[in-house]
């Protein structure tokens, strides 16, 4: 026998006629018990935890995408980094405006800035959500030491469970990444350091939606 | 208690900087376990979906393993199936050979420190990288992970300093913990790069995509399994859920167990091999499914320790972990979850200290994401070493005059009103500070002078 032949024989059979329907009902349950983390606006929700005290990432909110260059021209200003940068394979981004800066379609090992699109991303958690394919290189999302990422405000899903309904749609790209703030390490003593690996810092431009002011949060929403 | 299990344990007891390491992370862990748990009112229910997850999972494995197996070829994933860790170890030795590789990296996985990989990788000399910063440390020092998810967290920032400084090609300043950090960073970033194969664990293989689910908060895992040709995958079989929403809801319990967090930094499901189009990703994605022992345990009444997420909270939690840490277990898995554990994969003969070592507190079941009766189970081992005469012959014989005196009240009584002039005779200052028998009790704390009189006799006293 195979050890696959084994492995099969010493399970028992399945307990469950329709294994589908069970899964499902299991599902049922989620929203009841699911930890209150987003409020009547995910925009705001997302925000909040996004550049709250565990998550502490930075962003700032632009009206246009044709802002998005100026606004990385001063983040790089601010940071004192050199007008370079990897700058993710995507005609979104590419047909921007990038003059003053050289903005590479690949990525050195030691890149200090990159700028993606975020596919979308989830309120519950401010997670970023990458999907590889021919115009996301996994790797722009862990090299640099800067990860710059835009995000369509119209794009934040309140829930995990939300881009898990999504990704059931479409084939799975290679690679999906969840990024919920930037490298860090607590595997010495645990303390906290950032930049173990990948990104150390984590900056979002995310565009559009109501930039007036972000929409106060019920108490109970943090 | 066995002499190398003493032996490990009194080594660890006497060890002068192990405690406050140790209290330093999992201080810290259940600090912010506490408040993530606090914030949240539906953990309760939570947990028995989550059980009740991992139980449909079990009770439905031969098909779950197909779906998945089905999934995963079609994304154009290599399946291998392993029954024991030499065959899994086998299986990952040959696959590096034929891509003719010298280097891999891993990303932490504790089923590969289950089977031995990191050693038969070395024995197949293969130079082995590890990425997670703490198994870097714990492999520049020749040691082995001391906790599931803080494997290093035995070691100073001392230790950890003067070991950079020796063996780091560019240690720079060293003065802080992040400049040590950082000089991990430089000293494995061309590494990642150059690996032939990339290895990782799974902490969720997901049936309804062929997923491989990784968490990560360094990003290694995929620095590990995106450049190199070959990504090879090691996993228990017990890692299956029905889809990625199902993952979501034991994530949600995982990672608030394991650091307190929401999510950890970064969560990838890995499906497949590079796409034809995709500038980066490997090549080859093989996937290798690892038994070792899990099919015996859905006949050992074991099935419940199946659930288990590897989150680290019973380990944090343990209070005998906590004074004597992760090596002297003896296994890959210590703790609670280890006592649990470690007899399946070592054998009860080998591990029964583990069950002894612990006393049934029961906290650790109370912080289990997903709700494993641990002091059940740990009681199950103690009784099946009773069983089969592993019980040392001095436990043996004092729990059979026990058993005699118990079921002979007249006996009992005549013992206790014996016992009591004799042991207040050793503590004439209220306390006794050595007394026959009990060396090992009165070695480390003094014992109290008992009542005057028995408990029956105070009783028969007052009913006068
Ligand atoms: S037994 Fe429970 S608490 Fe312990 S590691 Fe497993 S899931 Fe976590």
């Amino acid at each position: 026998m195979t050890a696959r032949d084994e492995i099969f024989a010493a399970l028992p059979r399945a307990a469950s006629a329709n294994p589908h329907a069970d899964a499902a009902a299991l599902l049922a349950r989620v929203p009841a018990l699911r930890p209150a983390r987003v409020g009547p606006d995910p925009v705001a929700s997302f925000l909040a935890r996004l550049t709250g005290p565990v998550i502490a990432a930075t962003a700032e909110r632009l009206a246009t995408r044709a802002e998005i260059p100026a606004a990385v021209r001063s983040y790089l200003a601010a940071n004192q980094l050199a007008p370079r940068l990897a700058l993710q394979p995507s005609a979104a981004l590419q047909t921007l405006d990038w003059s003053g800066i050289a903005a590479l379609p690949t990525i050195a090992v030691d890149e200090p800035v990159s700028v993606c699109e975020a596919d979308y991303a989830v309120a519950e958690t401010a997670s970023l959500v990458f999907r590889s394919g021919p115009h996301m290189p996994t790797l722009f999302a862990f090299l640099p030491l800067h990860h710059i990422v835009v995000l369509e405000a119209a794009k934040i899903l309140p829930w995990l469970e939300d881009a898990a309904a999504l990704e059931a749609t479409r084939p799975a790209p290679r690679n999906l990444n969840f990024v919920t703030g930037a490298s860090g390490t607590t595997d010495i003593e645990g303390t906290l350091v950032r930049g173990a690996h990948g990104p150390a810092h984590l900056h979002v431009l995310l565009i559009g939606g109501q930039i007036a002011a972000l929409a106060p949060q019920p108490a109970n929403v943090p | 208690m066995t002499a190398a299990f003493t032996a490990r344990a009194s080594a660890a007891l006497t060890d002068p900087t192990l405690k406050t390491a140790i209290e330093r992370t999992t201080g810290n862990a259940r600090a912010k376990r506490a408040a993530a748990v606090a914030a949240w009112p539906g953990f309760e229910a939570a947990r028995d979906l989550g059980r009740d997850i991992k139980d449909h999972v079990t009770q439905n494995l031969a098909f779950y393993l197909a779906t998945f197996e089905r999934n995963a070829i079609a994304s154009g994933a290599h399946v291998h199936w392993a029954r024991t860790a030499d065959e899994a170890c086998e299986i990952v030795v040959r696959l590096c050979r034929e891509a003719g590789a010298h280097s891999v990296t891993r990303a932490k996985s504790m089923l590969g420190e289950e089977i031995g990989l990191p050693h038969a990788l070395e024995a197949a000399g293969i130079t082995r990288v590890e990425t997670d910063l703490a198994e870097h440390i714990v492999q520049l020092a020749g040691d082995r992970p001391s906790h599931i998810v803080w494997p290093a967290l035995h070691k100073t920032r001392e230790q950890v300093r003067e070991m950079f400084a020796r063996l780091h090609h560019e240690p720079g300043g060293l003065d802080t913990v992040e400049a040590m950090v950082a000089s991990a960073r430089r000293e494995l970033r061309q590494k990642f790069m150059q690996a032939d194969v990339g290895i990782s664990g799974a902490n969720f293989l997901i049936a309804d995509t062929g997923a491989v689910c990784t968490v990560t908060n360094e990003g290694n895992a995929e620095l590990t399994t995106t450049p190199p040709r070959l990504h090879i995958v090691t996993a228990g079989i017990e890692k299956l859920v029905p889809s990625t929403a199902h993952a979501m809801s034991l994530l949600r319990l995982l990672v608030r167990s394991a650091t307190g967090a929401e999510l950890t930094q970064y969560t990838t499901f890995h499906c497949g091999p590079k796409r034809a189009n995709d500038p980066d990703g490997p090549s080859e994605f093989h996937i290798v499914l690892v038994d070792n022992g899990r099919t015996r345990m859905l006949t050992q009444g074991l099935e419940d320790m199946l659930r288990c997420l590897r989150c680290g909270a019973c380990l944090n939690h343990c209070v005998v972990y906590r004074q004597i840490g992760g090596h002297a277990y003896g296994g890959t898995y210590p703790g609670p979850m280890g006592a649990v554990l470690t007899p399946v994969l070592d054998g009860l003969k080998t591990a029964q200290d583990l069950p002894r070592a612990c006393t049934l507190n029961g906290l650790c079941a109370e912080v289990c994401p997903v709700k494993i009766p641990l002091p059940t189970l740990i009681k199950g081992w103690r009784d099946k070493s009773w069983r089969l005469g592993l019980e040392p012959r001095a436990a043996t014989l004092a729990l059979r005059l026990w058993r005699l005196a118990a079921q002979h009240p007249p006996l009992y009584r005549l013992g206790t009103r014996l016992a009591l002039p004799l042991l207040r005779r050793f503590a004439r200052t209220g306390w006794a500070r050595t007394l026959p028998l009990a060396g090992g009790w009165t070695a480390a704390r003094d014992f109290p002078a008992p009542a005057r009189k028995t408990f029956l006799d105070q009783l028969k006293e007052r009913r006068k």
